[in-house]
């Protein structure tokens, strides 16, 4: 976090989702101080906001469908503001995806921190989320990989050599080794399929 | 017959870094004797002071007895980020507004606060845009080890890596100490091309000394530059020869070799600022300060203090000590305060005037 002042908010884009109420002005005001462009919209989200760099939303009177875009999916951090403290209201707040939150009535206090926190949270889900899908995605193409060496096995290899067969394929196609496995097991069952109409699985 | 107005005073006249609220507190008292004796002004304050003897603990606790214990809303003083940041909930609390006329650090911008003098947009990053083509880039930093020394040195990091420069070391003591060996080990080791001096007090004073002392040796005359953004005038005594040659950031220097520098003057000013905007309106010192600063300003007033965030409007002066007197180096306009950096990527001014660069 050595460079968290790098992330420039001068000109970010915050919209506040709640009713108009005395509570909210503290913090229109030090947004406005730290240099962000500020929106007030209720009691939903316009489909412009899907370009906002920060949502405030109510956590006290809001609900679903008052977003453009599905609970925990905001393309942007989210920012819970919190009067009552009720156990359902915050499991509600925590489904939408709060990144960070304030409590209410929202004064000079915590606003430039929930930013910086929540901006933070996000970065760091989005990361973690891709990382996920690439090792899911890694993990499926396991299976891929095993039937692609037997293969080479089934055309008199070691294991040791089909896999390293597989891997200059790899290399020569400039592809990962999953994708070429992904290939190699396609083009075999097309054969397969092609020379006598029978399938086998070469697995 | 002019109308009274209390005021209060938090200002430590002992401790750690009295210099710096001596020339504070001069400087308000100051103010409030120009005020009084000016029959254009329709008011005279009258002070309540207390002496928090630069102990952090007894700020809220002296804060609060001012607040409470009689008419005042508008209190003068504060030294420290740390003491600052103690008086806050006070003034939250029992509705007081805080004149805070000394540097600091910025990323604050609380509705009960005047920030009178100056934050990095109007003297770090200024120094720095001075200090890196015309010394080198190779940084050492030091500071008292709370906010100022962290938060200065934090900013300083960003500016001199987006400069491609480097920072070859950074060390924090604690207000007041002066054990210094492992730092100017440090510094004879590294060589640095400038070295950015956020101490506070007596750790300072004692810094600089065992500086002047290094750059006895040879190896080490005409270098070893120090920058400063809380080295003013008052503490020219206290630092003695050895703080010739630092070179400074700050809205305000002595043209005439007086010794209180921009604590003593903007402390002063800020009293007047206060006057100028209580002037002829009875009763507005009851305004919250936004709203003291938006009706004044529809009234077609001037005031210094942005009405949104409240910091000051500050030329950046870098000026070097030279035979006891700082020397101004390069002045640059009156700039709007950015206490959050978020307008850092556009240029500081257009047109900025250049004077004597050496």
């Amino acid at each position: 976090m050595t460079r968290i002042r790098t992330e420039n908010l001068g000109g970010a884009t915050a919209w506040i989702l709640h009713r108009p109420h005395p509570s909210v002005n503290g913090l229109v005001r030090q947004l406005g101080v730290i240099g962000l462009e500020v929106h007030e919209a209720w009691p939903e989200l316009p489909s412009e906001t899907i370009e906002a760099d920060f949502i405030f939303y109510d956590a006290d009177m809001g609900h679903d469908e008052q977003f453009p875009w599905a609970p925990g999916q905001s393309p942007m951090p989210m920012i819970a503001l919190i009067g009552s403290e009720a156990p359902g209201r915050l499991r509600w707040a925590m489904q939408m995806g709060a990144h960070a939150q304030l409590l209410k009535p929202m004064s000079d206090k915590g606003v430039y921190a929930a930013l910086l926190v929540a901006r933070s949270n996000f970065d760091r889900a989005n990361a973690s989320d891709a990382l996920i899908a690439d090792l899911q995605s890694r993990l499926s193409a396991r299976q891929t990989i095993v039937r692609a060496v037997m293969l080479f096995v089934m055309k008199g290899k070691t294991e040791a050599e089909a896999y390293d067969l597989l891997r200059q394929t790899a290399m020569a196609w400039r592809v990962t080794i999953e994708i070429a496995a992904e290939r190699l097991v396609a083009n075999h069952s097309h054969e397969r399929g092609a020379d006598d109409g029978r399938r086998i699985d070469p697995a | 017959m002019k109308r009274i107005v209390d005021i209060g005073v938090l200002l430590s006249r002992g401790g750690m870094y009295a210099a710096l609220s001596r020339a504070s507190r001069d400087g308000v008292l100051r103010g409030v004797a120009e005020v009084n004796a000016n029959p254009g002004l329709d008011l005279s304050f009258r002070v309540t002071e207390r002496d928090p003897d630069g102990r952090l603990d007894r700020y809220a606790p002296l804060c609060r007895e001012i607040l409470r214990g009689s008419g005042v809303r508008h209190i003068f003083g504060c030294i420290t980020s740390a003491s600052r940041k103690e008086v806050i909930p006070e003034l939250e609390r029992f509705d007081g507004v805080l004149w805070y006329p000394v540097p600091y650090e910025g990323f604050e911008a609380s509705e009960r606060v005047a920030y009178m003098h100056a934050c990095p947009n109007q003297h770090l990053l200024p120094l720095l845009d001075w200090a890196l083509p015309t010394l080198g880039t190779r940084a050492y930093l030091v500071g008292s080890n709370y906010i100022w020394g962290w938060e200065m040195a934090q900013i300083a990091r960003e500016k001199i890596a987006a400069a491609g420069g480097q920072v070859l070391g950074d060390r924090y003591l604690p207000i007041g100490d002066t054990e210094l060996d492992h730092i100017i080990g440090d510094i004879r080791a590294l060589k640095p091309s400038f070295i950015l001096n956020s101490l506070v007090g007596d750790s300072s004073y004692a810094f600089l000394a065992r500086l002047a002392q290094l750059k006895q040796e040879a190896e080490f005359a005409d270098s070893l530059t120090v920058l400063s953004c809380n080295f003013t005038e008052c503490e020219i005594e206290a630092a003695g020869e050895a703080a010739e040659g630092l070179v400074s950031a700050g809205p305000w220097f002595e043209p005439d070799g007086g010794g209180g520098g921009s604590f003593y003057e903007m402390a002063r000013q800020s009293v007047h600022e206060l006057a100028r905007l209580l002037h002829g309106r009875p009763e507005a010192e009851e305004l919250p300060l936004a709203e003291l600063l938006h009706t004044a300003l529809r009234a077609g007033r001037s005031t210094r203090l942005d009405p949104v965030h409240l910091h000051a409007r500050q030329p950046a002066i870098i000026a070097r000590l030279e035979n006891g007197r700082f020397q101004e180096i390069r002045q640059l306009p009156v700039t709007r305060a950015d206490p959050y950096l978020t307008q850092r990527s556009q240029p500081l001014h257009p047109g900025a005037h250049l004077k004597v660069v050496s």
